[in-house]
């Protein structure tokens, strides 16, 4: 497999710097496998490329239309290479919500509470749904400006062979592109809302389904995630009273090794940690804020 | 052609936690401070604490020999500490900003200074590491003897900053939950800040040149440190986003931890700003917004021309990065 892998890459760097010694074909039968994608992405570009730089050699209305279609072609390649949209809540967010029509029945009966929470995840989808689409939407409108940029870019469209240097030019260039115009689009506040949409829809549609979610679990007698937050939270309450019982106790001692503002951290310090180590008898030495700043003065003389 | 490209990229996937010796000091809960051991004559003055940030883990500060900051802050014979704060897990969902500033960084700064018998240290807070120790001087400015933030937001509202205008209209409560965020939710937000250049253009830049081993265990190393990102704690997080990102209390003198206000005007120890100026995370005027905030401080800032992660890694950085550290100390 290494051997495939190792292959591959080179077969890729060949795509790249064709021509370059010690630089063997694509490896047979590789498929979807290891970097094949990458290899297809890159093969593609460049007939794209050359396509390009036979059409500069045609003429300016051939230019034209040559860049023209390179640009066009850079635009559906990276239509789908967009962000994976979901708020990181995961690729199924919105999934397993009721279909939309219990949104128009009336809630009524021993379900209307259950029926209530299905129609919010309705909804909350719903919404997930409509902001992934201007998302969708802006990212189109980013390549559609990058593809015209680059265009622009392009005149007078270069010429001669696709080597090395002329294809990764040509990349770099659109790279630059679609970046500038995604960075214009995604500051802007049509993508800021979208964003939020997505992500306050996604946080209710979660919240709804792990509220159907601990219903089932406290109907067949299982330990739900807010019965185990419950519990997390009185340790964590009992071991904030411990350590300040445990820093009043320092604090109060004549010898306390620590400053009454840090005695919290003090007696984390001292009492916490399996490397625990005999605890200094000697106070560190103390200063006066003045005494310091003396100090500070005569050391930088 | 030599076989140097996945039997490399495997060979630097096995072990990118750091490369310089250290020991573990102290700990508590999943918290570990370290001491790493000299490697030059010790350049004296107080020992040097890293506070790293919460959303990645802290080795990228000891890559690899040729990537080091803190391989650098040891040649300059400073003593140097580090705070990894561990990979947060379900039981860590309501560990809060004040439980991280002024229970653990404050419990590390406790021990090195009962180590050290002494009653200040030098702080270096790298990106959120550096808004803390920030919280942290202002809290307790005693014990702070100088203050070094690298990389640092202090003003989250600058035009640049594309997170701050992403988060402006988030509930965060209702995204948090009671739970703890995902790295993984984390990476796929900061390479939608510039997705064609970070899911597309350095993969072609890596396969398309001729490999060569020493790159590609260098890109796979950065790159396993890029994904190798903690969960982060749910309390912390939201506070973090609400506090500094959508409120931006730091700037507008309106923060308080722990019930206690910090109060970064009242500063008047040595503050060293370290800014990349081509910054995509922490934009550079968000960070030389401390120049307005820390009163009359001696404050120094120094701006190199590298980005974000530049700032770590790049051999630029290596060169100029801790020399300016310890040059800067040792004046101080």
């Amino acid at each position: 497999m290494a051997d495939d892998l190792w292959r591959q890459w080179q077969a890729f760097a060949a795509v790249w710097a064709p021509g370059a010694p010690g630089v063997p074909g694509r490896p047979p039968g590789d498929g979807g496998f290891g970097f094949a994608p990458f290899i297809d992405a890159g093969e593609r570009f460049k007939a794209a490329a050359q396509s390009l730089l036979d059409g500069a050699a045609g003429g300016p209305a051939a230019a034209t239309q040559a860049a023209q279609n390179f640009s066009d072609f850079l635009r559906d390649e990276f239509a789908g290479a967009r962000p994976p949209w979901n708020a990181g809540f995961g690729p199924g967010i919105g999934a397993g919500a009721p279909d939309s029509s219990w949104s128009e029945w009336p809630a009524l009966g021993p379900m209307r509470e259950h029926q209530l929470r299905w129609q919010r995840m309705s909804e909350a989808a719903r919404r997930i749904d409509d902001a992934q689409r201007r998302l969708q939407r802006l990212w189109s409108d980013a390549l559609r400006q990058a593809a015209a940029d680059f265009a622009a870019r392009l005149q007078p469209p270069p010429s001669g062979a696709a080597d090395a240097e002329a294809l990764r030019k040509l990349y770099d260039t659109w790279i630059d592109c679609a970046e500038d115009a995604y960075a214009r689009i995604a500051h802007s506040e049509a993508f800021c809302n979208a964003q939020a949409d997505l992500v306050n829809a996604g946080s209710q549609w979660r919240q709804e389904l792990q509220a159907g979610i601990e219903h089932w679990a406290k109907l067949l007698d299982l330990p739900t995630r807010s019965e185990i937050n419950t519990l997390a939270l009185r340790l964590k309450s009992i071991e904030e009273q411990l350590r300040a019982a445990t820093a009043a106790a320092r604090t109060a001692t004549p010898a306390a090794p620590a400053a009454a503002p840090a005695a919290r951290a003090a007696a984390r310090a001292a009492a916490s940690g399996p490397k625990a180590r005999p605890k200094p008898r000697v106070a560190p030495r103390k200063q006066s804020p003045a005494r310091r700043r003396n100090a500070r003065r005569k050391a930088k003389r | 052609m030599s076989d140097a490209g996945p039997s490399a990229a495997a060979a630097a996937s096995r072990g990118a936690t750091g490369c310089s010796q250290k020991e573990l000091v102290w700990q508590s809960g999943k918290l570990r401070l370290y001491r790493y051991r000299p490697i030059a004559r010790p350049a004296g003055g107080a020992p040097l604490l890293i506070v790293y940030a919460l959303v990645n883990r802290p080795y990228m500060m000891d890559l690899q020999e040729d990537r080091s900051l803190i391989r650098g802050l040891l040649a300059a014979g400073l003593d140097v500490y580090l705070i990894d704060w561990g990979y947060p897990d379900g039981a860590d969902r309501f560990t809060t900003l004040a439980d991280y500033i002024e229970d653990y960084l404050a419990g590390c700064v406790e021990r090195i200074l009962l180590t050290h018998r002494l009653d200040a240290l030098n702080l270096l807070g790298v990106c959120q590491g550096g808004v803390f120790s920030l919280c942290y001087a202002g809290l307790h400015p005693r014990r702070v003897r100088n203050l070094i933030t690298m990389v640092t937001p202090v003003d989250f509202h600058t035009p640049a900053d594309l997170l701050s205008k992403w988060v402006s209209k988030i509930d965060v409560a209702a995204w948090v939950g009671e739970g703890n965020v995902s790295g993984d939710a984390l990476n796929q937000l900061f390479l939608s800040l510039m997705p064609f250049r970070l899911t597309q253009q350095k993969y072609v830049d890596l396969l398309a040149g001729i490999p060569d081993r020493a790159l590609v265990e260098n890109f796979v190393r950065v790159e396993q440190w890029i994904f190798d990102s903690p969960d982060q704690a749910g309390a912390a997080f939201r506070e973090f986003v609400l506090w500094f990102y959508q409120e931006n209390r730091l700037m507008r003198d309106r923060l308080e931890i722990a019930g206690r206000k910090v109060r970064l005007r009242d500063l008047h120890l040595p503050v060293l700003n370290l800014i990349g100026k081509r910054d995509h995370l922490v934009p550079p005027a968000a960070s030389s917004a401390l120049q307005g905030l820390v009163g009359d401080a001696d404050y120094t800032a120094l701006e190199f021309d590298l980005g974000h992660i530049g700032m770590y890694i790049s051999a630029r950085a290596q060169r100029e990065v801790p020399a300016a550290i310890a040059g800067w100390l040792a004046t101080r």
